[in-house]
């Protein structure tokens, strides 16, 4: 036991010391990708709003045959009417962003109370232009029912006779629960994010790093036994991965919490239950675990940090790829055995406890099969580090 | 007599290569033995098999009464290896090195720290001791691996290569701690090509080339035997002789499978994919191209499909096949 400890807090205080492993541990997770995710959500509420504000750039052919058309457009808060003479060049140098095609005979058509047809061109290529495109049509059917009620009026009927329904949604959901839902859609991915990137720099480093600092021969000869270097090695992993985990998880929450977005509906409200946090906790904590035990039998492969690099990097996309898909399906409803799959059943579990709902069969299940898992890779990597073709290749 | 070390038929193999061959030697306390060789003679196979690194494939070792087949925890704790990677780990201090590997030892926390102190002294690392190991020199990573690898106080102490690579004050500080490791009543086993260094130091040699232990005797002995005056002229003589003998026995064994009927029998299947491994891989390649062909040729009507994926099939075969059996042995 004291052995495994030594071991333990050795590669803890080493890795410490390590600059890149702080950045990829604490840093990145703590710091950093909090401050990317609120950011880019603030960006993007700052373009929705200057969208909303922003002045669309109009122009028209035949404006002199429909003077009460233009007239109603320009007295339109966020249009601004310019002249064109060549509209497919304009749409190129961005001097309009929407073309209004009035027909010659608008204003006969007008006078005998006929349909007009009426092109409204975009350049769909652009967003600003599809944008304009569609405040346009609504203003145009604005003014399309403004003068149908008007003419309704004049032969006095009711211009209500003409609507049938009113159809208006109405959202049961309360603001933590449509929270729950955004967040679902985030912090799984990020969670199985970071219980790979907490644990790979020390994972690598235990492993190759001690072949290439040629230190690994000078452990092998103290009395150790193998299986306690390794678990030794792999306790640290697990430790750093699952700090990261914990640290990440709180920052996120705090960050949302503290800063919500705004995504058009209103602000994001972030509410956890004690129970949701504490389950996400430990799912993500034992998926590092796992992780921690999967890292380290890869590494040990290698014989130097750019190999050990070399054999993580198609791992790390075969273990994020079917969580970012399979996290990411709108309206997929995984069947029992998902929850059997390690690593794609953390998210699935995570996504059920924050909208909420608590099943004790899939939140078991995946943590028998994490927990397997983390053994199997344990066991395999102590017989990896039995090996001597792999310890001692050069 | 104090014997302990006690080598005896030590065998190691990699896959059909024999990297110790049989190799028998015994040496005892208060005694520094050599151990000399060529470069690729098995001196550091010998060696890290003794010292548990690497499990044995026949024949066995006593160190200190303990058998390495048998004890092999118990024998790490009673013997000390530098190896000649004198790797540390450069985060810590040199201090923090020895610590932790006393740890690993199982010395208690007061124990160790008089133990660190006396090193510190003994090896001249005062100026060093407390400073991170990433920007020492290789002298001081040298004495830093020496104190490491003795840090539990054994009795049977193993150099490999000790001098190699050190400036001349750097190595007459490693020399007089074998010194003092022999005065103590220690076994200090040496391995080098320093022919100089081992016949100043070494009371006794033992000589392995070609994986065999060719001589064992003290260095008077071997010189007498020899009729030379220097330990190097005794080398050269003894490992030339063995080696003439090898390539004789190579060329008697070269004539005797040059007959048919010797080939006939020797040649295994696995040697027969070796050697043809090239020619195997591209009948592979052809073998998926002439697969793919057949999918779209009509020459096996209906059943063309079926054909065509047994042809890729087979190529695959052959392929892995050549692949994995087809490497070549070292």
């Amino acid at each position: 036991m004291r052995g495994l400890f030594t071991i333990w807090k050795k590669e803890l205080v080493d890795s410490i010391r390590d600059k890149r492993t702080l950045i990829t541990a604490v840093l990145l997770p703590v710091f950093l990708m909090p401050a990317i995710l609120i950011g880019t959500f603030k960006f993007q509420e700052y373009q929705v709003t200057q969208t909303e504000t922003k002045p669309v750039i109009v122009a028209f052919n035949n404006a002199d045959s429909a003077p009460a058309l233009v007239s109603f457009l320009r007295e339109q808060p966020r249009v601004s009417i310019v002249d064109s003479q060549d509209y497919q060049a304009d749409f190129e140098s961005g001097t309009i962003q929407t073309y209004v095609d009035i027909p010659s005979d608008y204003e006969n058509l007008f006078t005998l109370q006929q349909p007009i047809s009426i092109h409204v061109i975009e350049k769909s290529s652009k967003i600003d232009s599809q944008t304009a495109t569609q405040h346009v049509m609504v203003l145009l059917q604005q003014y399309s029912a403004q003068v149908g009620a008007a003419r309704l009026a004049d032969q006095n009927i009711n211009p209500q006779i003409i609507s049938v329904l009113a159809p208006e949604i109405v959202d049961v959901a309360s603001a933590q629960e449509v929270g729950g839902f955004f967040f679902g859609l985030l912090l799984p991915m990020f969670i199985v994010l970071f219980a790979l990137i907490g644990g790979m720099y020390i994972a690598i480093d235990v492993s190759a790093g001690e072949k290439e600092r040629k230190t690994l021969e000078a452990l092998l000869l103290t009395p150790a036994s193998r299986l306690v270097i390794v678990t030794g090695k792999f306790l640290a992993v697990a430790t750093t991965a699952s700090t990261t985990i914990v640290l990440s998880l709180f920052s996120m929450y705090a960050a949302f919490k503290f800063f919500p977005p705004n995504l058009g509906a209103g602000e994001v409200v972030v509410d956890l239950s004690l129970s949701a946090i504490f389950v996400m906790l430990g799912i993500g904590v034992i998926l590092a675990v796992m992780f921690s035990g999967l890292l380290l039998s890869v590494a040990i492969f290698a014989k130097s940090y750019k190999e050990a690099q070399n054999y993580i990097t198609p791992f790390y996309l075969i273990a994020v790829l079917p969580v970012a898909i399979l996290g990411q399906i709108p309206g997929f409803n995984p069947t029992t055995i998902f929850f059997l799959i390690p690593g794609v059943n953390a998210v699935f579990v995570i996504k059920e406890v924050i909208i909420g709902t608590f099943n004790s069969l899939h939140i078991l299940l995946t943590i028998g099969s994490l927990l397997v898992c983390a053994v199997i890779a344990i066991i395999v990597a102590s017989k990896i580090y039995s090996k001597e073709g792999i310890l001692f290749r050069d | 007599m104090n014997k302990l070390l006690e080598v005896s038929h030590l065998t190691k193999k990699f896959g059909d290569f024999f990297a110790v061959d049989s190799v028998s030697f015994e040496a005892e306390a208060h005694e520094i033995f050599g151990l000399l060789g060529p470069n690729g003679a098995g001196k550091t196979t010998t060696i890290r098999v003794i010292a548990t690194v690497l499990q044995a494939t026949g024949g066995t070792a006593i160190v200190d009464g303990h058998d390495i087949v048998k004890e092999p925890q118990v024998v790490r704790s009673t013997l000390g290896l530098l190896t000649s990677d004198i790797g540390l780990y450069d985060r810590f201090t040199a201090r923090e090195n020895l610590r932790y590997f006393g740890r690993l030892y199982g010395l208690h926390e007061n124990e160790l720290e008089c133990r660190i102190d006396e090193l510190v002294e003994l090896l001249d690392m005062k100026g060093f001791a407390d400073r991170k190991a990433g920007k020492f020199s290789t002298g001081m990573k040298q004495k830093v691996a020496i104190a490491r690898s003795v840090i539990h106080n054994p009795n049977v102490i193993i150099f490999d290569e000790p001098t190699s690579g050190l400036d001349v004050l750097a190595a007459q500080t490693v020399i007089r701690f074998m010194k003092r490791m022999k005065d103590a009543g220690k076994l200090v086993i040496l391995s080098t090509h320093d022919m100089a260094h081992a016949k100043e130091l070494c009371d006794r040699v033992a000589i392995i080339h070609r994986s065999k232990l060719i001589a064992n005797d003290s260095v008077e002995h071997i010189l007498a035997s020899t009729k030379t005056t220097t330990l190097e002229h005794a080398f050269i003589e003894i490992v030339g002789k063995d080696e003439s003998r090898a390539l004789q026995s190579a060329d008697e064994l070269k004539h005797l499978t040059k007959s048919p009927a010797r080939i006939t029998n020797s040649v295994t299947m696995r040697s027969w994919i070796t050697a043809h491994a090239l020619q195997l891989r591209i009948a592979s390649i052809v073998l998926v191209f002439a697969g793919v062909g057949i999918s779209y040729v009509d020459w096996f009507g209906e059943f063309r499909q079926t054909v065509g994926y047994i042809v890729i099939g087979i190529a695959v075969v052959v392929g892995v096949v050549a692949r994995f059996l087809g490497k070549k042995k070292i």
